[in-house]
């Protein structure tokens, strides 16, 4: 069931209680994770964290603690399976779901008792109605007794009208059943067919902080954070960031207009968070300019980077802007002040003429200290690369806490290390995406484009990773369009694979939709995926909570495509 | 002692004939006491360290037979004081801040019962918030770290 009330039916429920914390591996549940963890210090909660990274150590991780709590608070996993029936849990145990992805399974939305979603209704769900989709057993039940009833003891006179009257009526109650499961089928088919996301976790955690009067600046770093993670990865529409950059907006006033009625102002060293027009350059603040606009997917795909003649186009934009090229190069802190003064300005002049409309996004910067000034893109991709981190002994659970860390304004050096780690890995994905266009690497099967990242590919250890091949996908899908002729390709979804473990001889397959500017970014590969896995009887673990990357087998790679192909023509 | 015994005396005098001339007389007594027994423990406590160094390889007999009977004399002391159930003071080496913290697991330890019989299962990378006074133990023996945020 929805929580109305996300005070009274959520947080007055956990606050005498111990908590196991199931969180996901992605950087919008590790914020909406430490502003909880945030709330729970101050109330004294006793809690127990515990990461998780897809179905199977969700499961795990159930079973190891389900002695010990009763309740169990699931941050961005369970709602889009019916849970219950995955995890069977005792009578007792509430999970309370705090989770982006959609659809909502529809027994968890109708579940009164044990499953507690914290999710607003407003957010677009389109949720069926109950009749449509649940019987009441008494009904399906009147099929059976009207047989059963047959034999009673009645005068056969009678009982031959009886039966005349009940076979009729029988027959038409079996053909409502039919046509109702028919219905209810096409229902629930076009309600799970696309996946897609709702708002962000670490929003809905902070809204609560707010409506309990405890929210800091740091808890709403973590909100934007966690908003900024979904338009990184490319999760939610424009409209919907937009409109939720309006709402985080209003309380990032509030909190700073409570710093200006002092007579006072706030020492440097206090966080302030401060709302920013800024460029669509990842890093561009800690690293140089070029190599900036160089490794960042806008930039690169509208100069088309990975050509020659894209990168004189380059060079004739800064010198459009009247930068030397020098300044340029070196590290952006090291630029001289007079070119750095109006920067955003005038870059995003020469960009319009250069046919990129939108350079400047909207985002929010934190300052405290002197030196140290973050843009909410720079943490997402800092905490990105060290959770999906690739370096030898570390463990799925080591990066979780080191990504958890580097989000806490004490361990700045562990945020920096971050941050270079980023670089790497957006300079990885540039190359992969310069060398796929130019040898063609993206083939049209039909229904949709394919790539396949061979063993041998520089980096390709880091795209064994979810988050790191998404953002490659999302680029390559980017630039291959800017760089095709063939205009019905432009419109055709990606499907990339990457070798994922190669003992195990497996690879990570991941499905996106078609590049577009009016995207809804609803994705149907889930399904897609599920049923060409059964009819091949491929070997695939579909373990990721989100359903459009699975595992797959390297042999079954030929024969699952070919399903696909036939499925989705 | 001795010292101690002319302060004592000097006080009663001051108090019972109102003699203050001897106020400073009594202050001065009482840093000079105060001196020594600083000096004392400090002499104790390095005499103590440098014998831990240098006789714990040498004559680990003596050494562990000392500790065995300061053991004993700690737990007397401790008995003594607080009523009935006495005072633990080896907890809280520093002073708390908090009744509860965050700590985090560095290696898998299995379960582990806190005071109100519910076992929490200590997990490798898992995260907890728990009273303080029952993970101060496992916090030095390396099994949890705390983690200040």
């Amino acid at each position: 069931m929805f929580i109305t009330d996300i005070r009274k039916e959520f947080y007055d429920v956990v606050v005498n209680q111990r908590v196991a914390l199931l969180v996901s591996s992605d950087i919008d549940a590790l914020c909406a994770c430490k502003i909880l963890q945030a709330l729970f210090h101050c109330d004294q909660v006793q809690y127990t964290l515990v990461p998780v990274t897809g179905w199977q150590d969700l499961g795990t991780a159930f079973l190891e603690h389900k002695e010990q709590f009763r309740c169990f608070v699931l941050i961005n996993c369970g709602a889009n399976v019916d849970l219950l029936e995955t995890l069977q849990p005792e009578e007792d145990s509430i999970f309370f779901i705090c989770d982006t992805h959609r659809p909502v399974d529809v027994v968890n939305v109708y579940n009164d008792t044990q499953v507690k979603l914290m999710i607003k209704q407003d957010d677009d769900l389109g949720v069926p109605s109950y009749d449509d989709i649940f019987r009441d057993e008494e009904e399906e039940g009147g099929d059976d007794s009207g047989n059963e009833s047959d034999g009673g003891s009645e005068p056969s006179g009678k009982r031959r009208r009886y039966d005349e009257g009940e076979v009729e009526r029988r027959i038409e109650r079996q053909r409502a059943t039919r046509e109702w499961e028919a219905r209810r089928r096409e229902i629930l088919f076009d309600y799970e067919q696309y996946e897609y996301h709702g708002t962000s976790a670490a929003m809905v955690i902070f809204e609560l902080a707010w409506v309990l009067t405890k929210d800091t600046k740091d808890m709403l770093w973590w909100a934007i954070i966690g908003l900024t993670d979904q338009w990184v990865h490319d999760k939610i529409t424009h409209m919907k960031y937009v409109t939720d950059i309006a709402t985080l907006q209003r309380h990032v006033s509030r909190h700073n207009h409570r710093n200006e009625d002092e007579d006072n102002s706030l020492s440097i060293d206090c966080m302030r968070i401060s709302f920013e027009y800024d460029l669509r350059l990842a890093l561009y603040q800690h690293w140089s300019l070029f190599e900036s606009i160089c490794n960042s997917s806008y930039t690169s795909c509208n100069f088309k980077l990975w050509s020659m003649h894209g990168q004189k186009k380059l060079q004739e934009f800064l010198a459009d802007m009247g930068l030397p090229l020098k300044q340029v190069k070196q590290k952006f802190n090291s630029m001289d002040m007079s070119v750095k003064e109006n920067l955003r300005e005038v870059i995003e002049e020469s960009s319009n003429k250069y046919g990129m409309k939108d350079i400047r996004i909207q985002t929010f910067g934190v300052h405290f200290g002197f030196k140290n000034h973050f843009l909410a893109s720079d943490v997402v991709h800092a905490t990105a690369s060290l959770l999906e981190s690739t370096e030898k002994d570390d463990s799925p659970g080591d990066n979780f806490i080191k990504a958890l860390d580097c989000l806490s304004r004490s361990n700045l050096e562990r945020l920096h290390g971050g941050i270079d780690l980023a670089k790497k890995k957006l300079m990885a994905i540039q190359q992969t995406v310069a060398s796929c266009i130019c040898t063609n690497l993206i083939l049209s099967q039909g229904p949709f484009l394919y790539c396949y990242l061979l063993e041998g590919t520089p980096d390709v250890k880091l795209f064994s990773k979810p988050m790191a091949l998404t953002l490659l996908c999302k680029y390559l899908l980017k630039a291959f369009v800017r760089s095709t002729r063939n205009k019905r390709c432009k419109l055709l979804p990606l499907i990339i694979a990457a070798p994922m473990d190669v003992e195990k001889r497996t690879v990570i397959v991941l499905g996106i939709p078609p590049e577009s500017e009016t995207s809804d970014k609803k994705n149907f590969f889930g399904r897609a995926f599920e049923k060409a896995a059964e009819s091949t009887s491929s070997r695939t673990l579909h373990d990721h909570f989100d359903t459009s990357i699975i595992e797959l087998k390297m042999e079954d790679r030929t024969k699952f495509l070919d399903a696909l192909i036939t499925l989705l023509s | 002692p001795t010292l101690c015994l002319y302060s004592v005396t000097t006080t009663n005098e001051a108090k019972s004939e109102g003699k203050s001339e001897l106020i400073p007389t009594i202050k001065f007594r009482h840093c000079c006491l105060l001196r020594n027994q600083r000096c004392i423990a400090a002499y104790l406590y390095v005499s103590f360290f440098q014998r831990q160094e240098t006789n714990w390889t040498e004559d680990g007999r003596v050494m562990l037979e000392w500790f065995n009977q300061y053991k004993k004399s700690l737990a007397t002391f401790m008995r003594s004081l607080g009523g009935e159930e006495g005072l633990d003071i080896t907890q809280d080496m520093k002073p708390p801040k908090s009744l509860y913290i965050e700590v985090r697991c560095l290696k898998d330890h299995g379960e582990f019962e806190i005071d109100d019989g519910t076992i929490i299962l200590l997990k490798k990378n898992s995260q907890h918030f728990l009273p303080r006074w029952k993970c101060e133990q496992l916090i030095r023996q390396g099994v949890l770290e705390h983690i200040m945020s």
